[in-house]
Formats: structure tokens, sequence, C-alpha cells
């Protein structure tokens, strides 16, 4: 086997002559292409997670919903709490700015590969935030629905409704709430562990093996 | 500072084509990676100052673009494109046993994963054991051993 991989080596240097050669021009237009990086597709993925539920509230019907939280009668809680939740979002913003600026392509491999996955974990435990916030939310209104007297004002629910048993209709309300709620969560949690693990199937492989190799 | 940078990338492309080639199995793939390699040096271009060679430099974004960073653009099944890309054997000195032999080698590399293929071209590459280690962040001592596993590797893939 030695001698069939120094066979190999001569070769392999012999051949140095036989690689394309470009021109000066072909690379420089090379220089001006766009990147198609895993770094650069965690930034895109990233900024859409950041920008997304906040572009949620130009649609008419949301700005409507905020106002449900004043008839529910919990808007001052609602405020601090997404304030609260601002302040968090902007940590990690932060901390994805100067995790993603540490990436440098000159590293050794396994430090490059650390330095990835560390900046991806930041989005990861952001996502994780805001799915937390979004199913908080969901149980601040269930909680505000079973204290409220006034759901058919509140929620501008058509005659029809208005026949259903108060108790009744504040049950389903509350528990279509909740199913909705909890399906939201899944099905944003899925798409996000889906996306990512496609996109990072290989750089976990290859990290786990030189990881490997350290034990 | 664009002209010294593709200049000097001119006179180093040869890392970047074997690199290429030990990575991708046709022709597009190869320039598809060969570009997205040229923009991550080109990327690192001002923060390289010379603290190194340009080609040691080069290896290294290099390599690590073609593991960690490059995702294909295009799903590619083809693996016979490859013979012709790196097989033209002068006919001064054509030996058919000789070339038979460097054939299997050859694809014997191309099916190892991406960091055992790393540490075949730096051996490949003539760069010793604590120089392959520096450039995948592992010690001297498991760059060697890791190689003798490769060796051990390759032998069941040319003797199954």
């Amino acid at each position: 086997m030695m001698d069939e991989l120094e066979l190999l080596k001569r070769d392999w240097q012999k051949r140095e002559d036989s690689h394309p050669k470009l021109t000066y021009d072909e690379i420089y237009r090379m220089i001006w292409k766009r990147s198609s990086s895993i770094v650069k597709w965690i930034l895109i993925i990233s900024i859409l997670e950041f920008a997304l539920p906040h572009l949620l509230y130009l649609i008419p019907g949301t700005s409507k919903s905020l106002e449900v939280y004043d008839k529910l009668g919990i808007k001052s809680v609602a405020t601090v709490f997404f304030a609260l939740g601002y302040l968090v979002i902007f940590y990690f913003i932060y901390q994805f700015y100067i995790r993603y600026k540490e990436i440098s392509s000159f590293d050794n491999s396994k430090v490059l590969m650390e330095k990835i996955l560390r900046t991806r974990k930041t989005v990861m435990h952001y996502v994780i935030f805001s799915l937390s916030m979004l199913l908080a939310t969901c149980i601040m209104v269930i909680v505000a629905i079973y204290f409220s007297n006034n759901l058919y004002e509140i929620f501008d629910l058509s005659e029809g409704v208005k026949n259903v048993a108060p108790g009744k209709l504040k049950n389903s309300l509350m528990l279509s709430m909740a199913i909705l709620s909890v399906l939201l969560v899944a099905v944003m949690a899925g798409i996000y562990f889906l996306l990512y693990g496609l996109l990072l199937r290989k750089l976990n492989r290859n990290y786990s093996e030189l990881k490997r190799l350290e034990v | 500072m664009e002209h010294q940078f593709v200049t000097e990338l001119q006179n180093n492309q040869n890392i970047v084509h074997k690199v290429c080639t030990l990575y991708t199995n046709d022709r597009d793939s190869h320039n598809d990676l060969f570009q997205e390699i040229t923009i991550q040096l080109w990327k690192a271009y001002p923060k390289f100052r010379n603290e190194s060679k340009f080609s040691t430099w080069t290896y290294r974004v290099a390599l690590n673009t073609a593991i960690t960073l490059y995702r294909k653009s295009k799903r590619t099944i083809k693996t016979q494109d490859f013979d012709s890309v790196i097989f033209k054997i002068s006919s001064e000195d054509y030996d058919p046993t000789e070339e038979q032999q460097l054939r299997l080698m050859y694809n014997a590399v191309k099916q190892l994963g991406d960091i055992d293929k790393a540490l075949v071209f730096l051996y490949l590459e003539n760069k010793n054991y604590s120089e392959i280690g520096e450039t995948l962040g592992i010690s001297e001592v498991n760059a060697r051993v890791k190689m003798n596993r490769i060796k051990t590797k390759l032998k069941t893939i040319l003797n199954p």
C-alpha cells in the first residue's frame, strides 16, 4: 500500500502542468460573483427569522388583533412583555453579529466548523426564544379569555354564535386557541429544524469526524 | 489590491484546481467550486496581509471551502467524468500496468470522505504531518494515526 501511495504521489506531482489555466480576466470576473457558501445561507435565513415576525404587523388584520389585548384588559402586561422581548431580540442580533464576524476561512478546519456551529447555535437560541414568546403570548390570551366576561364584543362574533351558552363559548375559544398555538409552534419548529438539518448535514458529519480523532 | 490578488491567485491556481479535481466529479462542479474558493479567498484577502505565504493561505481557504463552506449548486451523480479531467498521460511514459494501478488508486481516493480526502491531498502535496494537523485543526500524532487508517481504508477499497 505504502508503495502505491508513493506511486500516486509521484504521479500527482508529475501532473502539475495538466490542470486548466485560467486567464487573468477569468479570475478577475470571478471575484465579483456572489458567494453561495453555507455561512451566507445562515445569514440570509437568520435575517429572515429576525424580520418575518415583524413584517406580520404590516398586514392590516394583525394590527387589529392588537386591539384585542386592549379589550381583554392585558394591554399593559402585553406591552411590558413585548418590550422585554425586544431587548432580548437586540441582544441576540448583537451576539449573532459578533459570532458571524468571527468566522474566517483562514482558521483551521476544526475551528472554522466550531465557529459556524456557534453562530448557528445563537440563531437556534433565538428561535427557541421566539417560539416560547409566541407560546407565552397565546397562554396570556387564553388566561385573559378565562377571566373575561364580554367575549362577544371583544372578538366581534357573528349573530349566530350569540345563542351559544357563555361557558361553552369560553371553553371552545380557549381550546381552539390552545390547539392553534401548539400547532403553530410545532410547524415553525419543524420547518426550522428541517432547514438547518439539511443545510448543515455535511458540516456536522465532517465536524464529528474531526472531533472523534481528538478523543 | 484587485490586481495584486488576481495575479497572485493566477500564479497559485494549480492548488485550487487540484482541490476541485479531488472534490468534484465533472467540469461544471469543478468550475463552480473553483469560483466559490476564489470568492472566499478574495473576501479574506484584506485580512491576509502577508503573514504567511500566499500558497499556504490558499491551501487552507481552498480546503475549508471544499469541506465546510461550499454547498453544491446542483446534484451530480456522474462519477466517470473524473478520468477525462485528470487522466492525460503523455505517450512517452505510458505503462499499461502502472496506468491501471494509478486509475484504481485515484478512484479509491475519490471514494473517501471529505476529511480523509483532505489528508490525502495534503500528503500528496508533500506536506508533513505537523502542517497537515495544523491545517485541519488536529494534532500531529492524530494526523499520523488518521493517515494510517486511511491507508488501510484504501487497501480495503482496492482489494475488497
